[in-house]
């Protein structure tokens, strides 16, 4: 029920609203003249298909500005907007038939210039459908909100891929030194459409893999010099150029461009690290193998370690690889040892303090510590063991007094707190040279001492021409390391050796004998196994005329013989060749028995030679039987070939001998014989060919231990073959010999080749 | 078959034949009475055994290091006596060993 005066009201209000439109025109004229301007307002602003001309018209720009302020005059503006972002959402489906179109294509090519025409085609929807800007920026940011909401809701997935290789492709080619147009009005399309705020991350994906495939490309194994001032340069040359599109749009000057690039700079700068961090990581156990070649790659690791915190990731890498490469039983000892001290040098390149090695070391060392050959190994090489290949302390090192481990002494003025990443196990040890280091492997130097003493007695011994001047000079070098007390009962073994040759003179003049002995301070020499061997026939006699002309010259001395130790070089004459031969005591003792009668049972043998076990005394006839002097008829029966059996003797090697008798089946035999470095030489040789046919004789000796090897190990390389073989005491051949051996025993279909390894043939 | 040896490198130890011949004697036990180390090694004073550093026989058939008993005797507690018996030392000429 309307009162009156609420119907007063309503026409006072219309009146009002009337008066606005019409804009106090005279009659209804003004509101005529509003109409006109909603509708060209209206029209104006209606989406419009830019794909059908017909559609398109020229506007009279003027005539476009009075219409707007007409209808803000009427205050009629906000129903006018609302209108046409009802029009905009209804036409949305134009924008969507669009991309749908562009996007097949682009599935159906891979193109990424696909995706370039479709943004720039969006870029003209979106313009031809913009509000004026006298319109306020209010307007417009709905609009841009409306147009891009909408685009985000229509881009399939495909896009993203799309838009990524897009913008890979603006980069600098990584293969070629060409510069890529950056396309500076596609970075504007792109901001224009906000896909640089909503692409940022995949931007920079693009980068970061960029700088990843340029480092793994350029630097993957350049290990020998620093590659980090080439990829420094890289970056400011090619990357930054490339950073000033998409990152500093809209600079006004070079300051404000810098300013914009200084973030995505450093972020770019620390991936290029990171990226080289994580090569040389995954590198790290071939680049410690290459040391000192790969001096270049540990400076950059240094460096990159400082920015990039990897620290941990280097030592979890290093440790994991140690264990699947090294520390298995199939690394020689010698191996893991020139390993672990090129891995000591490598990391103190790496990080000084040492935390890092000491956190890598600590498996290799207790690895090491449970291996029954890493002492003897350390100590061949600490007497410069040429034969065990390249010695583990650089010859150039000077040679120091061993360290003890110290404890921290705070009152050093140069002392620093530990690493931080150290932990609590973490001794901060002064760096010490290799060997020191090495030797801390076990808590005390004691053991490598008598080690040394042991290695020292079986050269000394082994010394052949008298000519002992390298161990005199080994000991005076471990004299420096271990002291002077450790090594005095080395000197007396030297003393000894000195003292022998000078008495033998003195015997041999009296009473010329070919008995040539070494004669030993007993207290002074490791404990050397004892025997209860009795040289029979001539060798006791010779024993005893040499004994009693020492007690002449020292007549407060007697000697008394180690039978079991030591060479003797013997010519067997038989019937119808002459065998000549290096052999061990106790096989020269058995020979000299058949020199008396012809066969003899292994029972009957023992007691002549007083007593020597029965594998002992087996593993000795195995030499004449190799040799072709004794031939076993039956079990444990021996008889003696005046003449040879073999028509061919030396023809075939002693492996495939029919009737071949277990024990010289046993790979310790054929270690053994090679101690003895036997030499048979047949008189019915041509004498051109006798010296070759002697060498292929005595590799046949060493057989049975590389036919050990390859059946333990699978099969080896030539080198790793030689490099065993060197183990085996008396072993002298070259490489090229044995390779001439291996070609032979191929030919023999004993063993097969293939990719420069060799196998048995089973 | 005759064996000919050409040549034999043998390895042997040296004793100072100190009378006592039965090799049977316990090795260990062939010590200097007055330092307690083998005859064959050497007395505290010498780092080379053997002719560096000899022994010395007495009439009385006690053994020592020569560098032992000579600084024993030096000594005034010992009456230059045999530190094992007591017995007034006499060195056996027969058996000194040459020095050098
Ligand atoms: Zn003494
Ligand atoms: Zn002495
Ligand atoms: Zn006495």
């Amino acid at each position: 029920m309307a009162t009156t005066a609420l119907r007063a009201q309503v026409a006072a209000k219309w009146q009002e609203s009337f008066n606005r439109m019409n804009k106090g025109g005279s009659g209804i004229s003004g509101l005529m003249t509003f109409s006109r301007a909603w509708e060209v307002a209206t029209e104006f602003l209606r989406p419009k298909d830019i794909s059908d001309p017909a559609s398109l018209r020229q506007y009279n720009l003027v005539d476009i500005k009075n219409a707007f302020a007409a209808v803000n005059q009427a205050r009629r503006l906000p129903v006018m907007l609302e209108v046409y972002m009802d029009d905009i959402r209804k036409h949305q489906y134009l924008i969507t038939r669009e991309v749908t179109t562009y996007m097949s294509h682009y599935e159906q090519l891979m193109d990424p210039e696909i995706i370039a025409k479709l943004v720039l085609r969006l870029v003209e929807w979106y313009d031809a459908w913009a509000p004026i800007p006298e319109l306020g920026h209010t307007i417009r940011d709905a609009y841009t909100l409306t147009f891009q909401t909408h685009l985000f809701s229509i881009l399939p997935p495909s896009f993203a891929r799309g838009f990524k290789a897009l913008c890979a492709s603006t980069l600098p080619s990584v293969s070629t030194d060409s510069v890529v147009d950056a396309r500076p009005h596609m970075w504007a399309a792109f901001e224009t459409l906000g896909l640089f705020d909503r692409y940022e991350a995949l931007i920079a994906s693009v980068v970061y893999q960029h700088i990843e495939s340029h480092v793994v490309k350029t630097c993957a194994g350049q290990w020998a010099e620093p590659v980090l001032p080439n990829l420094r340069d890289w970056m400011s040359k090619k990357v930054v150029k490339w950073m000033f599109s998409p990152y500093a749009r809209g600079a006004k000057t070079m300051e404000d461009a810098a300013l914009m690039l200084q973030g995505p700079g450093q972020r770019f700068d620390f991936h290029m690290s990171k990226t080289l961090c994580d090569l040389r990581t995954r590198e790290i156990f071939s680049i410690i193998i290459d040391y000192p070649d790969s001096m270049g790659a540990l400076q950059d690791l240094k460096e990159c370690l400082q920015r990039v915190d990897q620290r941990a990731e280097l030592v979890r890498t290093l440790r994991r690889a140690n264990e699947m490469r090294l520390l298995h039983p199939g690394a020689d000892t010698k191996d893991i040892l020139t390993q672990y001290v090129s891995t000591i040098r490598c990391l103190r390149v790496i990080d000084p303090p040492g935390v890092l090695l000491f956190k890598v070391a600590d498996p290799i060392r207790r690895y090491l510590r449970e291996r029954p050959d890493t002492i003897r190994s350390i100590v061949a090489s600490l007497v410069g063991d040429g034969e065990s290949g390249d010695s583990l302390v650089d010859e150039n090192e000077p040679i120091h007094p061993l360290q003890q481990p110290e404890t921290e002494d705070y009152t050093d003025p140069n002392w620093e707190p530990e690493p931080i990443d150290a932990g609590p196990d973490f001794r901060a040890n002064k760096p010490s040279d290799v060997i020191s280091t090495l030797v801390s492997i076990y808590d005390s130097k004691d053991l490598f001492v008598k080690e040394l003493q042991v290695l020292l007695a079986q050269r000394l011994l082994a010394v052949k021409d008298g000519n002992f001047e390298k161990e005199r000079r080994n000991i005076e070098i471990l004299k420096i390391r271990f002291g002077e007390a450790a090594l005095q009962v080395c000197e007396v073994m030297l003393r000894d050796m000195t003292d022998s040759k000078r008495i033998d003179q003195h015997v041999q003049s009296q009473h010329a004998s070919i008995m040539h002995p070494t004669i030993i301070s007993r207290h002074f020499w490791p404990t050397l196994e004892s025997s209860s061997i009795v040289m029979p026939g001539q060798f006791e006699k010779l024993q005893a005329q040499y004994a009693k002309e020492f007690s002449t010259f020292k007549p407060d001395k007697k000697l008394r013989w180690l039978p079991h130790l030591g060479t003797v070089h013997l010519e067997l004459q038989l019937e119808d060749r002459k065998v000549v031969a290096d052999v061990a005591p106790l096989e020269a003792a058995f020979i000299e028995l058949f020199s008396e009668k012809n066969v003899w049972s292994l029972d009957n043998l023992i007691p002549r030679v007083g007593s020597v076990d029965r594998s002992s005394a087996l593993k000795a006839l195995a030499t004449w039987l190799d040799l072709g002097v004794l031939k076993e008829d039956t079990e444990n029966s021996f008889r003696l070939l005046e003449v040879a059996e073999d028509p061919t003797p030396g023809a075939r090697p002693a492996i495939s001998r029919p009737g071949a008798t277990n024990f010289t089946k046993n790979p310790y035999l054929a270690a053994h014989r090679a101690c003895a470095g036997i030499a048979p030489v047949t008189d019915d040789l041509p004498p051109a060919s006798s010296i070759h046919q002697q060498q292929a004789e005595q590799m046949r000796v060493y057989w049975k231990f590389i036919e050990g090897m390859l059946t333990n190990l699978g099969s080896l390389s030539l080198d790793r073959i030689q490099a065993m073989l060197k183990l085996a005491p008396g072993y002298d051949r070259t490489i090229d010999q044995l390779a001439s051996f291996m070609e032979a025993a191929r030919r023999e279909e004993l063993v097969m080749t293939k990719d420069e390894m060799w196998r048995l043939n089973r | 078959m005759k064996v000919t040896v050409k040549h034999w490198h043998a390895v042997a130890t040296w004793r100072w034949d100190t009378g006592t011949d039965q090799q049977t004697i316990d090795e260990e036990g062939d010590v200097c009475g007055i330092c307690r180390v083998p005859y064959e090694g050497c007395c505290p004073s010498c780092k080379m055994p053997g002719d560096d550093c000899p022994l010395i026989w007495g009439e009385c058939s006690h053994v020592f290091h020569m560098h032992c008993l000579l600084k024993w005797i030096g000594t005034a507690a010992s009456k230059q006596q045999c530190p094992m018996d007591r017995r007034t030392w006499v060195t056996a000429e027969r058996k000194v060993a040459p020095t050098r």
